[in-house]
């Protein structure tokens, strides 16, 4: 486990110095392109100083800068309590040391995704879509999956990789803009300095091709890695729950549900446990950010004589046909038996689960709830002027008690 | 979510599993896209009734924003040409709007007095239309 862990710090450490370089040497570039030589070493300096005040706010802010872009909010127990129970229960398992932070996302795709600095201070969010279709072991499959991303220190990983990711493209894209409108206001550069045009003209094809492949490249890194943890992830989701058929079933729910994620956008993407972008149906590539989910089922559901990791990595080159991918030193882990399901089965309607999930981000959102004694259910906005409320069936007026459920956010 | 027509808050009401947007104030409901269908189950009477909308173009009455999306709404006719109730519905299907005592009038073209759900929840509402005494929401 420690390899893995280290590993997975050896990588985020060399992308960030990987995606540093990149944006260096675009800095030096553009600054080149522009002035010259002498220019190239304060595009160095700029970019440096870019990336080293997004690295900071990320290392600091970044978790809240990509929770509040995604729209989650922060709830107390009360709001949902079997979810509190799930985390502190995975939260044990794992041995953090510390409960996550719990967001829900006012969204009806189901999805989830955790981020932070380190287990000290993480968090986990999941969608109100999420908590309404699934039952218990599925839910524990899910945050037992995220638990593990906040172990293997993922959450670092992805949160730095995404706001440097977001620079690079700011930064590409700026760049761009500008040789488009510079290019319309005529021949200015070249006409000055006619000494050295051509040495220019040179850096400039250059900078502009690397202004559009740095962003296709950090892409393509960014990616490439947070595959490689979604199976991670995977794996030790099954490990500490000792049920594979919970995972399983929860990303079948959510493979089979084609709505897009209004909240999430290109760079928050991988930091899900499955790509909130659905739709079409895209080849699996270089691109895509996460494995194909019909493949991540097949080798949960392969997995027949335990739930160890060693099980896994079995299951996972039987399947894929590669070589595994976990760390040697980790699949020496003590052996898990896989457990039985529990009791939870509830069958839902779909109308019953679309009414509970309005009920869950109802609560989130603040509202209050009243029971009528003639049996109908007044559910109450935070933004209601009145401080008393009549039944508009059986005339009773009840007193509306705005302080009964409140977000902590 | 806001009334349609007087901007209030307006509060979810559910019973037996129905569950419907109420104006305190102007009584008018608010129905997301296939509640209406939750609402009448699928009797051949309530194929027809839903079969039956048709667009008003030349219509007076002022158009409202849908709750939802906040974007105008349009008039739809209901029921046989006899006996005809105007409603807004979203151009967008994100639902329909009943003024005050549309949704009882639509129903009535259906007759649905007799089928258990809809009296329990509706009807009930409108046996005491007048109710005093209700705190007006300033």
């Amino acid at each position: 486990m420690w390899q893995q862990i280290r590993i997975n710090k050896r990588n985020s450490l060399l992308l960030l110095m990987g995606m540093g370089t990149v944006l260096a040497s675009l800095g030096f570039l553009i600054g080149a392109a522009i002035g010259g030589v002498e220019a190239g070493w304060i595009g160095i300096l700029v970019a440096s100083g870019i990336w080293l005040i997004m690295m900071l706010t990320s290392y600091f802010g970044g978790d809240q800068i990509l929770l509040a872009s995604s729209r989650a909010v922060a709830v107390t127990p009360d709001v949902h309590p079997q979810l509190f129970n799930i985390v502190e229960e995975m939260k044990i398992a794992a041995g953090l040391p510390k409960l996550p932070k719990i967001y829900i996302i006012n969204d009806p795709a189901p999805n989830a995704f955790a981020t932070g600095r380190n287990p000290e201070n993480a968090s986990v969010a999941v969608t109100a879509g999420l908590l309404a279709r699934l039952n218990r072991d599925e839910l524990q499959g899910v945050i037992a999956h995220e638990v593990s991303h906040i172990v293997h220190r993922d959450i670092l990983f992805v949160t730095l990789a995404g706001v440097m990711l977001g620079t690079i493209v700011l930064i590409s894209q700026l760049f761009l803009r500008g040789m488009f409108y510079s290019s319309l206001s005529g021949r200015r550069y070249s006409s000055r300095n006619s000494r050295d045009g051509g040495a220019q003209a040179i850096l400039m094809l250059v900078a502009i091709v690397l202004a559009i492949l740095a962003p296709i490249f950090a892409y393509l890194l960014y990616f490439a890695l947070s595959r490689r943890r979604e199976y991670l992830a995977d794996a030790g989701a099954v490990r500490l729950t000792r049920y594979p058929e919970g995972l399983a079933s929860a990303l079948e729910k959510i493979a089979g549900t084609n709505i897009n994620m209004e909240s999430a956008n290109k760079v928050t993407a991988p930091m899900y446990i499955a790509n909130p972008f659905r739709g079409k149906k895209a080849a699996v590539n270089l691109y895509s950010t996460h494995p194909p989910i019909e493949e991540r089922i097949r080798i949960l559901r392969n997995m027949s004589h335990g739930a160890a990791l060693a099980d896994y990595e079995q299951s996972y080159e039987s399947v894929t046909r590669k070589k595994g991918m976990i760390p040697g030193s980790a699949l020496n882990d003590e052996s898990v038996e896989i457990r039985a399901a529990s009791a939870d089965k509830r069958p839902v309607s779909e109308s019953r689960q679309k009414r509970e999930m309005g009920d869950l981000m109802r609560k989130v959102n603040g509202f209050s709830f009243l029971a009528c004694p003639c049996g109908i259910k007044m559910k109450i906005p935070p933004n209601f002027p009145s401080g008393q409320i009549q039944c508009p069936r059986c005339s009773r007026v009840h007193t509306v008690d705005k302080g009964k459920i409140k977000t902590s956010a | 979510m806001d009334c349609a027509v007087c901007h209030n808050p307006m509060i979810t009401l559910e019973l037996d599993d129905v569950e419907t947007d109420y104006c305190l104030s102007c009584r008018g409901i608010w129905l997301d896209e296939g509640e209406l269908e939750q609402l009448l189950g699928d009797t051949q009477r309530a194929l027809d009734l839903l079969g039956s909308f048709t667009a008003a173009d030349n219509c007076t009455e002022e158009l409202r924003r849908c709750p939802i999306c906040g974007k105008k709404m349009e008039k739809v006719f209901v029921g046989p040409p006899a006996g005809q109730v105007l409603i807004d519905r979203c151009k967008k299907a994100h639902g329909l709007w009943f003024d005050r005592g549309e949704l009882e009038a639509v129903l009535h073209l259906g007759r649905f007095d007799s089928e258990g759900k809809i009296p329990k929840l509706l009807g009930q509402f409108f046996k005491n239309p007048e109710t005093k005494g209700n705190p007006a929401p300033s």
